[in-house]
């Protein structure tokens, strides 16, 4: 009997683990152990994405460039990261380019030495969305082995200074302007108060008051939208001639609530929302009256802390507290279709993936690096500024 | 009778000397140390916010420990064993996703479904789903006589990767998963009943009763069973109870099977809590459950714990954290704070140890 059972066991073990390094009909080099499981399911994935593109592949391949682009995402847990990285396989499909993607896991450590790997493993391009924001020395490193092993470096998404790149004339960053998402969520958020301001103003003292969920503590990203998603909503209000926004809470002097973990996750925004809805509520007449969240995560966490509160219902029958969030995932559109949130600011994630796909081509063909980019987006000759969008429904 | 019984206490104490009188009053201090913390916190926290009192305050701290007390319950039966289980947090990230997947009205994850399967059957399916991990983790410790610490980080990996996967099944590309039928959402997050107040009234979420019946389950499973025995058995000495006749392998195996099945229950519970899960959900979730058994006097020696130890732990925690959150203290502040809880309680819990050898 307990043998029985041990071979069952070892047997659906041994299955689950083929699975996991099945479909290596990918480019994918015979050291695959050296990256870690977390690079298993990448296989999987890019394979199965692949099997319509991989005859035209492995047909003589008329436009395509010799050499593998290896790209890197800081991990494959971040919703925003995966819309580009399933753009950016597709892209590279279409172009007929071969390709490997790795996961970082949020950690810098195995992000270098996965690119160690992939330079030993003789690639021709990487693609980098480094982990650690704040270090130029990563960078640095990451630079300094790219150009040891003379080849080009494409950065995107998590930023990197630019002294550091342009030091390297085949490296180039394709990011946003990242403090714009905060600068377009605060005049988003100001131009609605001012059309709204009486109905958001639930008890009618003439000031708003807000709750902001940052995602992580140390990102650059979440600073700027902490700050300037409160300070140009701000100066929009005062323009018009009203109060500015005032934090729930007058003894929290940092204005905003951080998600523990540094995942800038729903589940924290949920907690935190009801915890602070036990104290502050329309019975009391100090109702928090706006939600303003540093990514779609935190707004739809505040949304279902809401609707258990019995806000922000999708018959629309109640009250709605409008919550603001940043990506444009597709459930943060969903619930902005519903109307249970208000707005967002879309980062465009096949813009983004498509401009990397791009210049990925043009340097393995040597072609300009920025040819057929949008010029209009190009910022001097290390950068792209892949543009946002403000979303507040269909 | 209970009258003489004091008196009786009353006189010996008072046949003590003073030195044994503060060595006794010290004892006595010291073994519920955790309880005189939680009434020290709320009496300090309530007199700075009074809020923290008022019903709304209290019916949120309820809820809040009512979610987080089944992975905790689940996690408490691995320490018993000397053991550890890192690979929950992970586990309630899965099921929480199947579940999420499965009751849904978007169908992201299986584009041919048409309709939500019914939610027993969904619920049967994580549970089932929650328990194979269990089993993997308990063989494992059992026969290949591995340290849970190194089974449960390879599962937690293997279990992460599956996540991640599941999430890029269909059209859905790794988003984060929403649109939960309302069905399932009002079973878990519907209002058990109102609490009538002054301004209005206060909703006690369902998923607080699906939690005290856990802990009831839990109590009867490490109290009044055979398993219950069995597991303090294998936890305080392994070769004691093999000889005694204990069937060490089966006690192990269950144990972390009943733990599997405990976070895919939270996990089922946090679908639909959160109402959005994606590769996130989960994440760190057994740090804070350890924490709390931990603190509850689950004893990382083994075959020590109690469940009532581990409701105290999980509340003290919830009561920590939303009371520092009503004190709008500094979020770094949390982390140095959580420390020196988990340092204390662990120090005091070793002390009655080295006491009793």
């Amino acid at each position: 009997m307990k043998k029985k059972i041990a071979l069952l066991l070892v047997a659906a073990m041994t299955v689950a683990s083929l699975a996991a390094c099945g479909n290596k009909e990918t480019e994918t080099p015979a050291t695959a152990e050296a990256q870690t499981e977390e690079a298993a399911p990448v296989e999987e994935e890019a394979a199965s994405t692949e099997e319509e593109a991989s005859t035209e592949e492995e047909a003589p391949a008329e436009a395509a460039v010799e050499g593998t682009v290896s790209v890197f995402y800081y991990t494959y847990g971040d919703t925003y990261i995966s819309s580009v990285r399933s753009a950016l396989d597709s892209a590279f499909d279409a172009a007929g380019v071969a390709y490997q993607d790795y996961d970082s896991n949020n950690s810098q450590t195995t992000q270098t030495e996965q690119i160690d790997t992939a330079i030993a493993q003789g690639t021709s391009l990487l693609v980098v969305n480094q982990v650690d924001t704040g270090s130029d020395d990563t960078t640095k490193n990451i630079i300094e082995k790219a150009t040891a092993a003379g080849i080009p470096v494409v950065f995107f998404n998590r930023s990197v200074s630019e002294d550091v790149v342009t030091a390297y004339d085949k490296a180039v960053f394709v990011g946003t302007d990242y403090e714009m998402a905060g600068h377009m969520q605060g005049e988003m958020i100001g131009q609605y108060l001012v059309e709204n301001y009486d109905t958001v103003d639930l008890n009618g003292d003439g000031v708003i008051s807000y709750v902001m969920f940052k995602g992580q503590e140390g990102n650059a990203e979440a600073d700027a939208r902490t700050q300037y998603g409160v300070e140009d909503a701000d100066k929009i209000l005062k323009e018009a001639g009203k109060e500015a926004l005032s934090f729930y809470d007058s003894n929290n002097s940092d204005k905003y609530l951080v998600d523990k973990d540094g995942a800038w996750s729903a589940a924290a925004a949920t907690e935190y929302l009801q915890t602070a809805m036990s104290q502050y509520s329309e019975a009391n007449n100090n109702m928090i009256e706006l939600v303003i969240a540093n990514n779609d995560e935190m707004a739809i966490g505040s949304v279902t802390a809401l609707q258990n509160a019995g806000y922000n219902k999708e018959d629309g029958s109640a009250t709605v507290i409008p919550v603001f969030g940043v990506d444009a995932t597709d459930a943060a559109k969903d619930a902005i279709n519903k109307g249970t949130m208000i707005g967002t600011i879309k980062q465009d994630a096949e813009g983004m993936a498509n401009t990397i796909a791009q210049i990925a081509q043009n340097f393995m063909s040597g072609a300009d690096k920025f040819a057929d980019v949008d010029s209009a987006n190009v910022v001097g000759t290390w950068r792209v500024n892949i543009p946002y969008a403000t979303y507040t429904g269909e | 009778m209970a009258n003489n019984n004091l008196k009786a206490k009353q006189q010996a104490f008072k046949e003590f000397s003073t030195k044994e009188k503060t060595k006794k009053i010290t004892d006595l201090l010291l073994n519920n140390a955790m309880y005189i913390i939680i009434i020290l916190a709320v009496i300090y926290v309530s007199i700075k916010v009074p809020a923290f009192l008022k019903l709304p305050s209290i019916v949120n701290v309820i809820s809040l420990t009512a979610a987080k007390l089944p992975i905790a319950l689940g996690i408490g039966g691995c320490i018993v064993l000397t053991g550890t289980d890192i690979s929950a947090g992970r586990v309630v990230g899965l099921t929480a996703c199947i579940s999420a997947s499965l009751l849904t009205t978007t169908y992201k994850v299986f584009p041919s479904m048409t309709s939500a399967p019914p939610i027993i059957l969904v619920l049967l399916l994580v549970i089932v789903t929650g328990g194979l991990v269990g089993l993997v983790n308990g063989f494992s410790v059992a026969k290949f006589k591995l340290h849970p610490f190194i089974v449960t980080l390879s599962t937690q990996l293997i279990v992460y990767g599956i996540i991640l996967m599941y999430l890029m099944r269909g059209t859905n590309n790794g988003q984060t998963l929403s649109g939960l039928t309302e069905e399932y959402r009002s079973l878990i997050t519907g209002t058990l009943f109102s609490i009538p107040t002054a301004t209005g009234s206060v909703a006690v979420p369902k998923y607080v009763l699906y939690s005290i019946i856990l802990v009831a389950v839990m109590w009867v499973i490490w109290n009044k069973t055979t398993f219950g025995k069995n597991m303090f058995a294998v936890g305080s000495n392994e070769e004691a109870a093999n000889v005694s006749g204990v069937n060490v392998s089966k006690t192990i195996m269950m144990v972390f099977i009943l733990a599997g099945m405990m976070y895919a229950i939270t996990g089922f519970l946090d679908g639909a809590r959160i109402a959005s899960a994606n590769a996130n959900t989960g994440l760190n979730y057994e740090c804070d459950a350890i924490a709390a058994c931990v603190i509850g006097g689950v004893s990382f020696v083994g075959g020590i714990g109690r469940i009532s130890g581990i409701v105290v732990g999980v509340l003290l925690l919830q009561i920590i954290f939303t009371g520092l959150n009503f004190l709008a203290v500094d979020a770094n502040m949390l982390y140095i704070i959580k420390g020196l809880i988990i340092l204390i309680a662990c120090a005091i819990d070793m002390r009655k140890y080295l006491v009793k050898k």
